[in-house]
């Protein structure tokens, strides 16, 4: 899978998530300081990495993920 | 350069005072530490502008918010960050690009939580560093001032407390908010009120200097877990009281004993390091707590009434037990009950009932109102033989308790002596208590705790404020001679250091050793011996041999030549035989010491205080009792010899039962000379002096036995 269609798949599940417009998202935004999220919203967020790219990540790594391209780079990983 | 300390000292004056404040990370959750702490700001009617930070959310509290503290327009005074600890650096290092100086760190997740937090708290920081930047915390409940003219609650606790001149600072937060359900109970007020967690940058030391100059504070309380650099608490605290007069009370938790047991030495084996806390705060000054109730018992007579001028009492009572217990108490603390003029007693006979009695403790009788208590009060307050009334009442059926307050806080407001009370009882007396405690009389469930806080006042203001320090610089040391021996002695490999060695050292600081010299063979020992006179002691000198009288290695009182040689023999045998392996440097041949008082000195180091001098009676009084006494070196005039004044055993010394004197000036000698080279030489871990013998005055004392361990 292309990096861009990761990248473009990340933003996709946060804006989901945090309820936020795609085009409010950078690349480099950082969940918590940047988006606001919670730590339930971090939560859920690494089970909507795992359902929309179908992988199994493990969960205190995830969990230290923090920004949407450190997700992108963590869940090539698992691709 | 401007030092961290004179910044901080800077800094705090806006986390304090600050006219603009940002609350970064702040969010809508109510109930959550971010929201609440906006609330509180809000709701302690704070004089200033406030700004919610928050990624999300447009505004909170009705009040605007930023995305970011760089897109508040106006300057910003405080921030105050909340966001987790994983992003709150990203949150420090804007508050630097906008220019913010003052800031609290309130996230936890830091040193407390191990390796990853560790690596946070250098993290932040280093920002702090980069930018100038002063921090409160991380990890910690945040910051209250009561001065009106600010009204700053920047904290999580359920409620501001009232205004007060009670300063108080806590390195646990949680303790902080049952503080204040405490004190409001007791409408006990604060000037600030401080939970400064972690202490990555500010420390506790930074903060009692701010308060040290802080008009609203008039006493600083500390609770503490940690020290982590005892010589700079203590240099701080005798500052404050020097410069300010304020008294400084902690609690300092932890007492625990562990790592004594595996301690090597004498001194080592009974210095716990609470013990070393114990005796460092006493030199400091500091009046050290052993719980809440203490504490806020003392903080209130500090607090809430004039200082005494001495330490006589006068107890007024409706009941005789009563008078009898607070009597007692009095006399137990170390205080005098006051003997009345006789313009006093007079006053009492004509305004009492013939039953009641007019000498101190003064009873009122059961039935006593509050025109009775109004006339002891009044009569005893101008008797200038009085430097503190206890007022004690017990709820009678006729006793108009909430008169009776009422009228001890009308004398109180026209004395200039501390009144404090002790209302016995619990649901009687309760709005009887209120009206005292409301008006800052201090009052006390129990007569002892009326008098240890009594005591504590006293003793500060009389024996400790006026006191300064003054570290004695032993001049005639050979320090060169001492270093060789240890130099050589490390390059050796070797962790202890013997007799032999050891009393090269100690002479070099003109302790007064016993003659002496090591024999590698019985003729040099008869040498030996024959130099020094007879008798002479002899003693196995090895690495490997701890208990040296258990192996036969030590024998006593060698006559002559021929005994030498015989017994160089024997202690050669009886070690081979004991200790089959033991490694032999040689005999240590020295003359006998007379009889005199045995004593133990020793030096030991702590990780918070440095090195620690250690003074007791030798034999069961060590051993048994532990009868010893802890002071931080270097020490002060008044200190080596308190320590000596200070030991349960000291009559012994001083001439009990026939004996003569013991000559003390030349202990004390020795223990400021001990001190010297616990300073000189911080690879020096552990030393005892055990016994060193202490004979009749102006004889001197000599040093019997010693041993360093580095």
């Amino acid at each position: 899978m292309e990096k861009q269609e990761v990248q473009s798949r990340v933003k996709k599940v946060v804006s989901r998530v945090l309820k936020m417009d795609e085009s409010e998202i950078a690349d480099e935004a950082n969940f918590i300081f940047d988006l606001g999220a919670d730590s339930m919203q971090s939560l859920e967020l690494v089970a909507g990495f795992e359902e929309e790219f179908d992988i199994e990540m493990d969960q205190d790594k995830a969990l230290e993920i923090q920004s949407i391209d450190g997700a992108v780079e963590f869940i090539e990983v698992y691709l | 350069m401007t030092s961290r300390f004179e910044l901080h000292q800077e800094n705090l004056k806006k986390i304090f005072n600050p006219e603009s404040v940002a609350i970064v990370g702040a969010t809508k959750l109510k109930g959550t530490v971010p929201y609440d702490i906006v609330e509180n700001i809000l709701k302690s009617d704070f004089n200033g502008a406030v700004y919610p930070v928050s990624p999300r959310e447009k505004h909170i509290a009705s009040v605007k918010a930023y995305k970011y503290v760089i897109d508040i327009e106006d300057p910003v005074d405080l921030a105050i960050i909340v966001f987790p600890s994983a992003v709150a650096h990203m949150a420090l290092e804007q508050c630097g690009q906008k220019g913010i100086k003052s800031v609290i760190i309130i996230s936890a997740g830091y040193r407390e939580i191990g390796e990853k937090g560790i690596e946070r708290e250098a993290q932040i920081k280093e920002i702090a560093e980069k930018y100038d930047i002063s921090f409160i915390g991380p990890n910690c409940l945040g910051v209250i001032n009561t001065d009106p003219s600010v009204n700053l609650d920047a904290s999580f606790a359920r409620q501001m407390p009232d205004p007060g001149n009670i300063g108080f600072l806590s390195q646990s937060g949680a303790l902080c908010t049952a503080v204040l359900d405490y004190a409001r109970a007791k409408h006990i007020g604060f000037s600030k009120f401080i939970s400064f967690g972690n202490k990555a940058d500010i420390s506790e030391i930074d903060l009692m200097f701010y308060l040290m100059k802080d008009e609203q504070t008039k006493v600083i309380l500390l609770y503490l877990e940690e020290v982590s650099d005892g010589k700079a608490l203590m240099n701080a605290a005798r500052e404050v009281i020097a410069q300010s007069g304020k008294p400084i009370l902690i609690i300092k938790s932890g007492r625990t004993s562990e790592g004594a047991s595996a301690a090597a030495s004498h001194t080592g084996s009974l210095a716990g390091s609470d013990e070393i806390c114990d005796a460092a705060f006493e030199q400091a000054g500091i009046l050290r707590c052993d719980n809440i109730e203490e504490m806020f018992n003392k903080a209130m007579a500090f607090a809430y009434q004039p200082p005494p001028r001495s330490n006589r009492v006068a107890i007024i009572t409706n009941a005789g037990g009563p008078g009898v217990l607070t009597t007692d108490a009095a006399v137990k603390e170390g205080l005098e009950i006051a003997r009345f003029s006789e313009e006093t007693t007079k006053l009492l006979k004509r305004h009492l009932p013939s039953t009641a009695n007019i000498k101190n403790p003064v009873d009122v009788i059961g039935d006593a109102r509050a025109d009775r208590y109004n006339a002891a009060l009044t009569a005893i307050t101008n008797d200038d033989a009085v430097d503190g009334i206890f007022v004690i009442l017990t709820p009678q059926s006729m006793t108009n308790i909430d008169a009776i307050a009422e009228e001890i806080v009308k004398v109180a407001k026209e004395t200039d002596k501390p009144i404090y009370t002790s209302f016995m009882g619990e649901a009687d007396v309760a709005s009887g208590i209120d009206i005292l405690l409301r008006n800052k009389i201090p009052h006390y469930i129990l007569p002892e705790s009326m008098c240890k806080a009594f005591e504590s006042d006293f003793r500060f203001h009389h024996k400790i404020k006026g006191h300064r320090f003054k570290p004695v610089k032993v001049e005639d040391v050979d320090k060169e001679a001492a270093a060789k021996v240890l130099e050589g002695a490390l390059q050796s490999g070797r962790q202890v250091l013997e007799e032999d060695e050891a009393e090269i050292i100690l002479g070099a600081y003109g302790l007064p050793v016993l003659k002496g010299g090591l024999a590698k063979s019985a003729e040099e020992a008869i040498e030996v011996a024959k130099r020094i006179g007879f008798p002479v002691a002899m003693k196995i000198m090895s690495d490997d041999i701890i208990h040296k009288f258990d192996t036969g290695g030590v024998i006593l009182d060698v006559e002559n030549e021929e005994a030498v040689g015989i017994k160089y023999q024997e202690i050669l045998d009886n070690v081979k035989e004991k200790a089959p392996e033991a490694q032999i440097r040689g005999i240590w041949v020295t003359e006998m010491a007379h009889k005199g008082e045995e004593v133990i000195l020793g030096i030991k180091r702590d990780a918070a205080f440095g090195p620690v001098i250690m003074f007791g009676l030798g034999g069961i009084f060590v051993e048994i009792f532990k009868d010893v006494k802890f002071r931080v070196a270097p020490l002060g005039e008044t200190g080596a010899r308190e320590m000596i004044e200070s030991i349960k055993g000291h009559k012994l010394l001083a001439g009990a039962r026939g004996k003569n004197p013991a000559d003390t000036d030349s202990l004390v000698d020795c223990i400021y000379r001990l001190s010297q080279l616990a300073v000189d030489f911080p690879e020096i871990k552990e030393l005892d002096v055990n016994p060193i013998i202490v004979y009749d005055e102006g004889n001197g004392c000599a040093v019997v036995d010693a041993k360093i361990m580095f």
